[in-house]
């Protein structure tokens, strides 16, 4: 088991953003968490990579519990975000944001930033100029590729296809089952359902910050009026 | 026509302790959003902590040591490695009380007032740590290299006035290489443009932001030191009279902005000195001060600067 989750809590206030949520994630497989707006999967996001503090809980990932672990060391030990609405540096070039991507290691990256742009063509034409000349699904392919340089065991995506066009969501989805064929597991938080479903080997589906649903996407579509009810926050 | 040349060269002279003074802000408030009012004590700390080691300040027993070790003329030496060394430290306790306790207690304590308040609070520590030990009196030294100057036609160029500007150009050239071109430098970039995000690099920016103090720190305990030996003579509020004088020089060149930092300060060190020569020494704040609400009024993101008042902008 790659990434064990165990009855974690996370609460702003007295707020309770996620409640005792229990997760697993095999090596080599997509998993996605579903929800609506405020169901947690952020939260949940941000708590993987130690970025709000757990209230309760434990996390196990790679055979080490990274309980108490910082989010920087989480870095390198192989777990890394894309957050939600890309987050690149516009007052960085292209290839310093890359550059950025890469700083928790130490051994040379530059034959894998020269793979980047191979993939990526439209990045290598902008590379020395500031990042916000960017369109958003340029944006988008080099804030995965920066995750990517931080030679991650885990991805987590959190909402990638968020303001994309269809065309380039199918181009994402691509990428990322391509990204998981190479052996990469992924954590994905979608509220693009039907992509999402269609990508992942297993799903959650939170409300109210806790699983309501689990299972196979066959599972997830079966249970459609428990994931409509999360989706309209019923319940 | 020669006295007003020799005004010019005197200006930008003194306008190069403005400018490490001035970068020393910027790289502060261009990571963090937060002026930070200790720049001016540890200048000040510097300038005296120099004074103190060539006029016998610390004690005759301490005094009569550095003359064994160093012999009187060379005294300065000692006064430059004291200066550094408590700067340096004192930048790392600042750290704690206006970065990162408040970090801890309150999230995003750049967001709030909290840094500049005890910044300022910091400021008054020194001053008066300084009033206690050695009173508010001018303290003067003997220069420890004399009138040791050239002539380029009628215009007198003081060795170490020329020595101490080269010197505060190519740190303040080196600080911008820094950050351009090396790890350190995108960190400290990239957590000026969002703090969060470089977290999740592996940024750790708790520890970067300690080195950006000290750094600054360094940057202001250089300028302190080139100024007790270029002018001789400082005080405990001497920290006021050149930062505020370099905040102006800061914001003309725009804010976060290490290049505008440069200009301006050598701008207003010329402006001080020109404004001395033309209007005389009482009024020479008008001239500065007025020069700086023309520009904030007329163009609040001063001469190179993005916006106004915000981060990431190196």
């Amino acid at each position: 088991m790659l990434l064990e989750v165990a009855g974690l809590d996370v609460r702003y206030g007295r707020t309770r953003a996620v409640r005792g949520m229990d997760l697993t994630l095999d090596s080599g497989e997509i998993v996605t968490v579903l929800g609506a707006n405020g169901a947690g999967k952020t939260s949940l996001l941000k708590a993987l990579q130690g970025i709000v503090r757990l209230a309760a809980g434990r996390i196990r990932f790679d055979g080490a519990d990274v309980t108490g672990w910082s989010a920087p060391r989480r870095v390198r030990g192989g777990l890394t975000l894309v957050p939600e609405g890309r987050q690149i540096f516009v007052s960085l070039t292209v290839h310093e944001n890359l550059q950025m991507g890469a700083y928790s290691r130490s051994d040379p990256v530059d034959a894998e930033i020269e793979e980047i742009y191979d993939r990526f063509p439209n990045l290598a034409a902008r590379r020395d100029m500031s990042a916000s000349v960017l369109s958003g699904g340029e944006q988008q392919m080099l804030a995965i590729s920066r995750a990517l340089l931080s030679k991650p065991k885990l991805l987590m995506l959190d909402e990638p296809s968020l303001g994309l066009s269809p065309l380039l969501v199918i181009e994402l989805f691509d990428l990322i089952k391509a990204l998981n064929r190479d052996g990469l597991s992924i954590l994905l938080v979608e509220q693009n359902t039907h992509m999402a479903l269609q990508a992942a080997h297993r799903g959650y589906v939170l409300e109210l910050g806790a699983a309501v649903i689990s299972g196979t996407p066959e599972d997830l579509v079966n249970e459609e009026q428990k994931l409509e009810a999360a989706y309209l926050g019923g319940g | 026509m020669d006295v007003l040349l020799q005004q010019v060269v005197n200006g930008l002279m003194l306008g190069g302790v403005y400018v490490m003074v001035a970068v020393a802000f910027t790289l502060v408030i261009g990571m963090l959003n937060f002026l930070n009012f200790t720049i001016p004590a540890l200048f000040m700390v510097a300038a005296v902590m120099m004074w103190a080691a060539m006029a016998g300040g610390f004690g005759a027993d301490i005094d009569a040591v550095l003359d064994d070790v160093l012999g009187a003329p060379n005294k300065w030496i000692a006064g430059v490695i004291i200066a550094l060394v408590v700067v340096s430290l004192a930048s790392l306790v600042i750290e704690r009380f206006t970065y990162r306790y408040m970090k801890a207690k309150y999230g995003d304590a750049t967001e709030h007032a909290l840094p500049l308040v005890s910044s300022l609070g910091f400021l008054i520590a020194f001053e008066h740590l300084v009033i206690g030990r050695w009173g508010s009196d001018p303290l003067t030294i003997d220069s420890p290299f004399g009138n040791a100057s050239f002539h380029l036609g009628a215009v007198q160029f003081s060795i170490p006035q020329v020595i101490s500007l080269a010197l505060s150009l190519a740190i303040v050239f080196g600080l911008s290489l820094m950050l351009r071109k090396t790890r350190l430098g995108r960190a400290v970039r990239s957590i000026a443009e969002r703090p969060d995000t470089a977290t999740l690099m592996g940024v750790d920016v708790g520890r970067i932001v300690p080195v950006v103090y000290v750094i600054a720190g360094l940057l202001c305990a250089i300028a302190g030191i080139l100024f007790t030996i270029n002018y001789t003579t400082v005080d405990a509020y001497i920290g006021d009279k050149v930062a505020t004088v370099a905040i102006a020089g800061m914001v003309l060149g725009g804010l976060g902005n290490v290049w505008g930092a440069i200009v301006g300060g050598l701008f207003v060190g010329l402006l001080e000195v020109l404004s001395i020569h033309f209007f005389g020494a009482s009024i020479v704040k008008v001239p500065i001060w007025g020069m700086l609400l023309l520009i904030l009024v007329m163009r609040p993101t001063g001469l190179f600067g993005h916006t106004a008042i915000g981060k990431g902008k190196f």
